[in-house]
């Protein structure tokens, strides 16, 4: 436990640095005994998860606290083996279903199942049911999801669900309205900052706020992220200063770099160096949309005021189509074209505008 | 054996004709001089003039009949015999002589004139070679009576008697059936009277007369040179046959049943049929003398030989000849085996692969043994096939030559098959390595390796499951077939149905069916079924006939589709059409839509379009057409996806528009320069390879980290940070050096790459030096290329923090194990640390120091050393208290220390105590 995330990591809802009032709402849901299918959504790094376990740890007591893995193997009916790791306590399950790829549904059925058909022993001392916690639920196929509605409703007895996503809008509008929905918003500079202040405290560090504000911007408000940057710059340097230079992720610095490279120059060859370095950032395992969205806020960034709608208005199209299709490359690549050449004949106007 | 022997002389005779047989062929067209020369050359014996007479005058048999009027009985049967093969060959001059069915008169007609050698006699049926194809039976001469039909036996002066098949006889009046009175009345001497012989002529005549009309026929379609001597008999017999040819395709009708008549290149043909020659040492036991000779000769003689043919550049040629020379005059194996035992023809369809195999495995002299897609070829019944054919050998009947192996088709066998193939060619023989060919039992006992030449047939020589068998065969790639030769050809039977149709038009049709022969004649039947007895080159454009799911490989689909069509040289005299691609945009559409749709891998070929398009010369300077293509691929995986996933196959006929588009956008006359499409796969195995190196991190990280981060996390955020966060700068001091902080920031960096499942692991670069990597390896999962490098550990740092984390895991192990049985840790430990084995042996001892000491007493010991008496009392089971007393009394006797110390002779473990981990880190 020795990176500060992990480290200072609050484990009961009390202790919690923001949101504070949902906390109290997530408290007063647990302590009237009963509650029902959880979907916690909201971008990475804002805290569902560590909200999820002091939840249940709220809910259980310590116990929930000892966790296992758990390997599981599950035989699809097509005879497949799918192998899936678990990680559970005694009171709760937790999977990511997305790990089995196509084969989620069966996982879903099985886990669930299995998970569902047992009975706590002592009821009168435990809560009468037991949780599974379901992450990525936005990547699991539709299948997977509709087989989540009937089993949700059928083990409602000795089974609640918590699904953990990043958006809501991958998520079938039937699991929807059988959840209650909590949005976990990514918490304000203001609170990253006190965060940040408060974890270098308790490392007996002296963090500058201006650091610490330039941290919190420059990790999008990702409170992991964040932290990360913190201790890596402790890493780099200590004592701190205030224009001390704040790592980055490397996949951020070669997308503003493609960025720039569409932006610099518009030609089929540089549309070929710009596919290699896509299909760089594809390998890194980085998840199409958020290189569609990365090149976006880049070239949005990059182009004039008038481009910019236009530009969106690409980037939504090409995005939807990327969801539909399965080769996220002739997506991004032909957004990058599109905007290329938006971007060149806006500026061959400009051009003859200036000239006439 | 003499009859061996005695073959040997002969076979080394004709061999000697096999390997001129293309100076034969060049001197064909002087068919007049040449059978003289052949005669000649033949088997060293007396032939009578007959013979000479026979190839002078071939439309006169009569004056042949006349001659012979002095001959026996035997001599007439023989003659007559001789008359049966000659008919054929009659028909067809052109004819290479140098095969051996051929040469079968000579050979039938050899002991007839010496009358007495009866061994000759007998050697005749059972020679290999003697090749029987141009009658049903080819046992003319036997030993014994035959099996089955009439025969007659002849008894010469000697007393030794002989059987003559009647049956053959018969067939031979067929031919000349004109003459046959004549020839009789003359005679007036003959074994057999003739009401025999006429009673079954007329009862066999029918049938053979339709046969013997169509091989006349057909011979009279393939040759070229001389069509008027046989215009009469065809003519003759057309009116009798009309029943039978309508029922048989003119592609097998037609097709070539003499080297000379095939429409193959000659080339290939040649390279086949000299590669199937070396196989004669080991098959037929000749030696191959004249061989080295010829090589120079042959191109020389070659070139004036075929005008007619079609072979308008022989000199092209020449560094192929050489080439291929050098890989036919290979040394023989020690089995006299060539170097390569299997050839391999591939080409597409259409080409005459299989007609040519069969044609020259039976001139050489072989009996064709056929295996093709339509034959189960299963491992297992491949191999007893395989076996079959090229070890065992027909006893009866008329099959007697040994057998050739044709794989037709082999590109659809599966793998299995093939790999056993391939073990038959290598396998080795068990027996002594001396060369087989000397008698015919020394081959008997080597049934084991392959004595047979083998002769595959594929359309893609790049399949898979080729691959291992490409590297042993000798390779024959059949080029185009030559359209002038091919519309000779087709002229030729159109003519001869009495279809009427000139050269362009046929012309048209090789141009639109791609040479492909077996479909230019169906198309001409097809047509002449519908009753077309006059075809123009407008008809050939019409029909769809012709028109076959043509299956080109995938750079020649890119390459149409980015190649705009070159319009072609009309052709001087004859309306030639345009290549169909090169017309207006409807009809390159039509083109491209054809070609992919037939090509069917629209996946593989979009992606081509994909890598390739980028780098084609087209001027876009507002990027519209890179757009377009774009927007067209996305449509098409899209399409793909909804096919795929919602199995909606009949979207399926959309797809092959994306590479209409493709070329409307891109295509330009410049060659375009096409690269394989390896991005994708590449990026996915890459993707792969990146995944796993998270999963295997994330599958040993301890299950409270590991509920807070995921994969995708762990890209996204963590790793990077994570990678400079276990960084820090380090004195490069040893580390008991450090301060307390120094210490404490070590403890936490420990700490982390443990929490995260990250080590370092000491590797050799291939210079030899040392350097640590960071297991598992993630680094390269979110480094990225052109980036500035982050700061690196240097090698020391590395080694130190590795040595601290094997420490911090013992200990953490340690602590696991007291957790675990806190009880019997102690005892345990002791052991632990001292050693497993020696442990029992080493604290006996002590004690026994201890007891010593303590007591003071010396214990009574016997012989060996051990105590007698008291000493069993003693607790000295294992048992905690015993050890424990122990302990306790050895502390009093050497004091408050547990380091002891006694002499041990050639021991080094004297001095010994007790270390837990715990006190060494």
């Amino acid at each position: 436990m020795s990176l500060w995330v992990d480290k200072y990591r609050p484990t009961s809802l009390g202790k919690l640095d923001y949101h504070k009032e949902q906390a109290t709402q997530l408290k007063n849901l647990v302590q009237c005994g009963d509650f029902p299918h959880l979907l916690v959504y909201g971008p990475s790094g804002a805290g569902k998860k560590t909200r999820i376990m002091c939840l249940l740890r709220e809910l259980y007591g310590a116990g929930v606290e000892k966790l296992r893995i758990e390997h599981q193997t599950i035989v699809a009916p097509s005879k497949k083996k799918i192998e899936i790791n678990t990680i559970a306590s005694n009171y709760h399950l937790e999977v990511n279903p997305s790990d089995a790829g196509n084969q989620d549904r069966v996982v879903i059925q099985e886990l669930i199942k299995t998970v569902a058909q047992s009975q706590q022993i002592q009821s009168s001392t435990q809560r009468e049911f037991k949780v599974v916690l379901l992450t990525e639920v936005d990547r699991l196929t539709k299948d997977a999801q509709h087989a989540l509605r009937r089993t949700m409703e059928k083990y409602m007895g000795t089974c609640r669900l918590i699904l953990c996503s990043t958006s809501t809008s991958k998520v079938i509008g039937p699991i929807r309205s059988r959840c209650l929905a909590i949005r976990v918003p990514l918490p304000s500079t203001e609170d990253v900052c006190s965060v940040l202040t408060a974890v270098c405290k308790k490392e007996g560090l002296l963090l500058p706020p201006e650091l610490a504000k330039r941290i919190s911007e420059k990790s999008d408000r990702n409170l992991r992220k964040a932290l990360l940057m913190c201790e890596a710059c402790r890493v780099q340097q200590y004592p701190f200063s205030v224009d001390q230079e704040v790592p980055e992720t490397d996949w951020e610095v070669y997308l503003r770099e493609t960025a720039n490279a569409i932006v610099s120059q518009q030609s089929p060859q540089r549309l070929l160096e710009v596919r290699a370095r896509l299909y760089e950032l594809l390998t890194h395992c980085i998840p199409p949309e958020i290189i569609m969205k990365g090149l976006v806020t880049e070239l949005l960034s990059n182009c004039d005021g008038q481009l910019k709608t236009e530009v969106a208005h690409m980037a939504a199209y090409y995005e939807h189509r990327l969801q539909l299709g399965s080769k996220a490359i002739y997506h991004l690549e032909a957004f990058t074209a599109k905007f290329m050449a938006i971007y060149k004949k806006f500026m061959e106007d400009g051009l003859d505008a200036m000239m006439f | 054996m003499d009859e061996y022997d005695e073959l040997f002389e002969i076979q080394d005779d004709f061999e000697e004709q096999f390997a001129d047989e293309l100076e034969v062929l060049a001197q064909m067209e002087e068919e007049s001089s040449k059978p003289g020369k052949r005669q000649t050359q033949g088997p060293g014996d007396d032939i009578s003039d007959i013979e000479h007479l026979l190839d002078d005058q071939p439309i006169t048999p009569k004056a042949k009949r006349q001659k012979q009027d002095a001959g026996v009985a035997k001599r007439l049967f023989s003659t007559s015999q001789t008359q049966v093969s000659k008919a054929p060959s009659h028909g067809d001059d052109i004819t290479p002589p140098s095969s051996p069915e051929q040469y079968e008169p000579s050979h039938t007609l050899r002991p007839t004139p010496a009358a007495l050698d009866i061994s000759g006699f007998g050697m005749i049926p059972e020679t290999p070679r003697r090749p029987p194809t141009e009658a049903p039976a080819s046992l003319h001469v036997l030993k014994r009576p035959p099996l089955e039909g009439e025969y007659i036996s002849v008894t010469n002066s000697l007393g030794s008697r002989v059987y003559l098949r009647q049956k053959e006889d018969t067939g031979t009046k067929v031919v000349d059936s004109r003459m046959v009175p004549n020839s009789f009345g003359s005679l007036g001497l003959l074994a057999v009277p003739i009401s025999v012989l006429r009673q079954q002529e007329a009862e066999r005549r029918h049938q053979q007369v339709v046969e013997e009309s169509q091989r006349l026929t057909e011979l009279l379609a393939s040759s070229v040179n001389d069509v008027l001597p046989e215009r009469e008999d065809e003519e003759n017999e057309d009116p009798e046959d009309t029943e039978g040819r309508t029922s048989r395709l003119w592609v097998d009708r037609f097709s070539p049943r003499h080297y000379t008549e095939l429409l193959s290149d000659d080339f290939t043909n040649r390279c086949l049929l000299k590669w199937l020659k070396l196989w004669d040492t080991v098959v037929f036991g000749r030696e191959r003398k004249s061989r080295p000779a010829r090589s120079d000769r042959q191109p020389l003689n070659q070139n004036p030989s075929k005008p007619n043919q079609g072979n308008q550049n022989p000199n092209r040629f020449k560094t192929k000849i050489e080439m291929t020379e050098e890989l036919l005059e290979a040394e023989l194996d020690q089995y006299k085996r060539p170097k390569f035992k299997v050839a391999l023809l591939s080409g597409p369809p259409g080409l005459g692969k299989t007609t040519l195999a069969h044609v020259i495995a039976k001139h050489a002299g072989y009996n064709v043994v056929e295996i093709n897609a339509s034959d189960d070829r299963s491992a297992e019944v491949f191999q007893k096939r395989i076996d079959t054919a090229t070890q065992m050998k027909s006893v009866l009947g008329a099959n007697e030559k040994p057998n050739c192996l044709i794989i037709d088709e082999i590109d659809g066998a599966p793998a299995a098959a093939i790999n056993i193939l391939l073990a038959t060619l290598n396998r080795k023989d068990g027996h002594s390595a001396e060369g087989g060919a000397e008698t015919s039992k020394k081959k008997k006992k080597k049934e084991s390796i392959l004595l047979r030449p083998i002769i595959c047939i594929c359309n893609d020589l790049y399949v898979p499951a080729l691959r291992p068998l490409r590297q042993q065969a000798f390779l024959l790639s059949f080029p185009q077939t030559q359209p002038s030769r091919l519309t000779q050809r087709l002229a030729e039977i159109s003519l001869q149905q009495g279809m009427k149709a000139d050269t362009g038009t046929l012309m048209s049709l090789c141009e639109k069916t791609d040479n492909d022969i077996r479909s230019c004649i169906n198309t001409l039947q097809f047509l002449h079924g519908r009753g077309h007895k006059q075809v123009d080159t407008k008809t050939i454009q019409c029909i769809s006939v012709g028109q076959k799911d043509q299956n080109k490989g995938l750079f020649h689909l890119w390459q149409e589709i980015f190649q705009l069509p070159r319009t072609k040289r009309k052709r001087v005299g004859e309306g030639f059409e345009e290549a169909p691609g090169s017309g207006g945009g409807a009809q390159r559409f039509q083109h491209i839509l054809h070609l992919a749709s037939s090509g069917g891998e629209y996946e593989k070929v979009s992606q081509g379009l994909y890598d390739n398009y980028l780098s084609m010369r087209v001027r876009d300077p507002n990027l519209h057409s890179v757009c377009d293509a774009l927007d067209w691929l996305s449509f098409s995986d899209r399409l793909n996806q909804v096919i795929l996933h919602g199995q909606n196959f009949s979207l399926m006929r959309y797809l092959p528009f994306l590479p209409v588009t493709f070329h409307f956008l891109f295509a330009h006359t410049h060659v375009p320069r096409i690269s394989y499409p390896h991005s994708q796969h590449e990026a996915s195995s890459r993707l792969l390879s990146n995944r796993n190196a998270l999963s295997s991190m994330l599958a040993d990280i301890p299950a409270c980290i590991r509920t807070r981060i995921s994969q995708l996390s762990l890209t996204l955020d963590i790793l990077t940070l994570l990678l400079n966060i276990i960084c820090p700068k380090l004195r490069p001091v040893n580390p008991q050096l450090f301060s307390s902080r120094e210490k404490e920031q070590m403890r936490e960096l420990i700490d982390t790459m443990l929490a995260y499942n990250l080590s370092y692991r000491q590797d050799r670069t291939p210079e030899g030096q040392y350097t640590y990597v960071l297991e598992p390896r993630v680094e390269e999962v979110v480094r990225f290329p052109g980036l500035p490098p982050h700061r690196q550990l240097t090698y020391q740092a590395k080694q130190t923090i590795s040595r601290e984390m094997e420490q911090e895991r013992m200990r953490r192990a340690e602590q696991l194990m007291l957790q675990r049985n806190p009880a019997v840790m102690q005892k345990e430990e002791d052991k632990k640390t001292t050693g497993p084995k020696p442990t029992r042996n080493h604290q006996q001892r002590l004690e026994n120091i201890v007891k010593q000491t303590t007591v003071e007493t010396r214990p009574e010991l016997d012989f060996f050393g051990r105590a007698v008496a008291p000493k069993p009392q003693r607790p000295q089971p294992s048992s905690d208290t015993g050890e424990k007393c122990a302990v306790l009394a050895m502390g009093k006797a050497v004091g408050n220390s547990d380091v002891w110390f006694r002499f041990n002779e050639g021991m080094s473990n004297a001095v010994r105590r007790n270390v837990y981990i715990r006190e060494l880190l």
